[in-house]
C-alpha cells in the first residue's frame, strides 16, 4: 500500500496543507514541485482513507442498532 | 322518649330517638376543665368552627374539641400543634354526624408546645452526637437489586411505593417487612423490620413509608431508639413519612428524605423509559457530532484537493511551458530585430557606396585613364608616346594608344582672397 497509514489523520492533513501552500507559493524546481505534488496525492489518499473508515464505522454502528 | 328502654327487636327505636337521648344525656354533663396536648387542629377558611384533636399527655388516646373561630384566633400566643393546654369545655353530641366533641369555651395555654419541645431537645442532642451529619449520608444505588420496604401491610403507602417503583422500573424487586406504623408497638416493630432487612444481603435500600398523619401518629418516627437504629444500619435508608409542617427526626437521620411514598419510589429506582430515552439521545448526539466532524473534514479535504496545485498538476508544467514559450518568443523577436537592423545598415552602406562611386562622374563625360599596370594616370610624366592605356567610361572600357604628349599651359589657380 502506497498510503502511509502510520500517519494519523491530523498529521496527514497538516502536512497536506503545508504541501499545497508550498506548491502554490512556487519557488521550487520542477522536479521538487513534482515530488511535492506526489506527496500531496499520497497524503490526500491517507486522509480520505481515514474519513471513509470513520464513516463506515459510524454507518455500521447505526445499522447494527437498527437491526 | 323515656320509653327507649322499652324498645325491643319487634318495636325498635329510630336512630333520631337514640341520638336525641344521647344528646340530652351528654348535655346534662355540664362543663369540665380538661388538660391535654393539641395534637392537631384544622382551621379551614370560611368555617366558623375550628376542629382540634386533644391528646392525652400519657395514654394513647385523644378526643375531638370544637372551638369558635373567634376564640381560636383571639389566643395569644397563637395555638400551635403540640401545645399543652387546659380547656374549659362542654361535652356535646353532634347528632348530625353522631360524633362527640368537647366544645371549648375557654382555652389556656400551658407551656409552649411541650410535645414539640421534647422532640426539639432530642433533635439537638442527637445532632450534637453527629447522627444527622451530612457526611454520614450514603448515596442510593442507581439500580437496587432489591428494595426493602417497611410499612403497614395493605396500606396506601405500600401500594404507592410498589406501584410507582414498578411503573418506573418494571423489573423492580420489593421485599416488604411489615410493621405497624402507628401506636404503641410501632417503634419496636419498625426496628425489628429494619433488623430483618439489614441482614438481607440482597436488599440495597430500605424505605420506611407511611402516609400522612397527625403529630401524635408520627411520634414513633421521632423515637430515640428508632433514630439510633436507623443511624446504625449500613444499608441506605429512605424516609417516606407523609407530613406537612413538623418533620419527624427520621427525616434527619435517613440518608434520603422523600416527601411522600410516591416520591420515595421516584428516588429509589430510575425511570426505565427516561433512562432509555437519555441513552438514545446521548447516542444520537455522539453520532451526530462524529458525523459533523467527518463531513467538515471531508469538505476541507475536498477543498484542498480541488486547489489547482493539487487538482491539475499539469498547471505545474503548463506554467513552465508558458515560460519556455515566452522566452523562445523573446529570443526570436530579439534576433529578428537584430537582423532587421543589420539589413538597414547594409542598405545604408550600399547607398553611401553608390553615392561615393565615380560612376556618376563618368556619366557626366569624364573618363579615367589607367596605365597598363592599372595605375590611374594623373600626369603626362607617367606616360610616353606609344604607350598602351585603358580608358574607363561610364558604360565600359576601351583600349587606346598614346600618339603624342602635349603639356598644358599652366593656369593660375584662382586666388581665394580675390573672390
Amino acid at each position: 500500500m502506497s498510503d502511509t497509514p502510520e500517519l494519523s489523520y491530523e498529521q496527514a492533513r497538516e502536512e497536506l496543507i503545508a504541501v499545497v501552500q508550498q506548491l502554490e507559493a512556487g519557488g521550487t524546481t520542477l522536479e521538487e514541485s513534482l515530488a511535492l505534488w506526489e506527496r500531496g496525492e499520497t497524503l490526500a489518499r491517507t486522509c480520505q482513507t481515514w474519513l471513509d473508515g470513520a464513516r463506515e464505522r459510524l454507518d455500521a454502528a447505526v445499522a447494527a442498532d437498527d437491526e | 322518649m323515656s320509653s327507649l328502654r322499652d324498645a325491643t327487636a319487634e318495636s325498635p327505636a329510630p336512630v333520631r330517638a337514640v341520638a336525641n337521648a344521647i344528646s340530652q344525656y351528654i348535655d346534662r354533663l355540664g362543663t369540665v376543665w380538661v388538660e391535654g396536648q393539641i395534637a392537631q387542629f384544622s382551621r379551614r377558611p370560611g368555617l366558623n368552627t375550628v376542629f382540634i384533636t386533644l391528646r392525652d399527655t400519657v395514654a394513647d388516646l385523644s378526643i375531638s374539641v370544637t372551638c369558635a373561630r373567634t376564640l381560636f384566633d383571639g389566643l395569644n400566643p397563637p395555638l400551635v400543634e403540640g401545645a399543652s393546654v387546659v380547656i374549659h369545655a362542654k361535652p356535646s353530641f353532634y347528632a348530625g354526624r353522631g360524633s362527640l366533641a368537647l366544645h371549648a369555651r375557654e382555652i389556656r395555654m400551658v407551656g409552649l408546645g411541650e410535645l414539640l419541645a421534647r422532640i426539639e431537645r432530642r433533635r439537638q442532642l442527637l445532632a450534637a452526637e453527629g447522627l444527622f451529619a451530612p457526611e454520614l449520608k450514603r448515596r442510593l444505588p442507581f439500580l437496587p437489586r432489591q428494595i426493602g420496604l417497611i410499612t403497614a401491610p395493605g396500606s396506601d403507602a405500600e401500594r404507592d411505593v410498589i406501584e410507582n417503583a414498578r411503573r418506573r422500573w418494571p423489573a423492580v424487586r420489593v421485599r416488604v417487612a411489615a410493621a405497624r406504623m402507628q401506636g404503641a408497638n410501632c417503634a419496636r416493630e419498625v426496628m425489628e423490620a429494619l433488623d430483618v432487612l439489614e441482614r438481607d444481603a440482597e436488599t440495597d435500600v430500605i424505605v420506611i413509608a407511611r402516609g400522612g398523619g397527625s403529630i401524635e401518629d408520627l411520634l414513633p418516627f421521632s423515637d430515640e431508639a428508632v433514630i439510633r437504629a436507623v443511624a446504625k444500619v449500613r444499608t441506605p435508608v429512605v424516609s417516606a413519612i407523609g407530613h406537612e409542617a413538623d418533620q419527624p427526626l427520621l427525616d434527619l437521620v435517613a440518608d434520603v428524605r422523600a416527601s411522600t411514598p410516591t416520591d420515595a419510589a421516584r428516588r429509589i429506582v430510575p425511570d426505565f423509559a427516561e433512562e432509555q430515552a437519555r441513552v438514545s439521545q446521548a447516542r444520537e448526539r455522539v453520532r451526530a457530532a462524529l458525523r459533523r466532524t467527518v463531513e467538515r473534514e471531508q469538505a476541507a479535504l475536498t477543498a484542498l484537493r480541488s486547489r489547482p496545485a493539487m487538482a491539475d498538476p499539469r498547471t505545474l508544467i503548463d506554467a513552465r511551458l508558458d515560460e519556455v514559450a515566452s522566452l523562445r518568443e523573446r529570443a526570436r523577436r530579439s534576433l529578428r530585430h537584430r537582423l532587421d537592423r543589420a539589413h538597414d545598415e547594409i542598405h545604408h552602406q550600399a547607398a553611401r557606396a553608390a553615392a561615393l562611386s565615380p560612376l556618376a562622374t563618368l556619366r557626366r563625360g569624364y573618363a579615367v585613364l589607367q596605365s597598363e599596370g592599372g595605375h590611374v594616370v594623373t600626369s603626362l610624366g607617367e606616360l610616353a608616346a606609344g604607350a598602351a592605356i585603358s580608358v574607363r567610361v561610364a558604360d565600359g572600357r576601351l583600349s587606346a594608344t598614346v600618339d603624342s604628349l602635349h603639356p598644358a599651359t599652366p593656369v593660375a589657380e584662382p586666388d581665394e582672397s580675390d573672390a
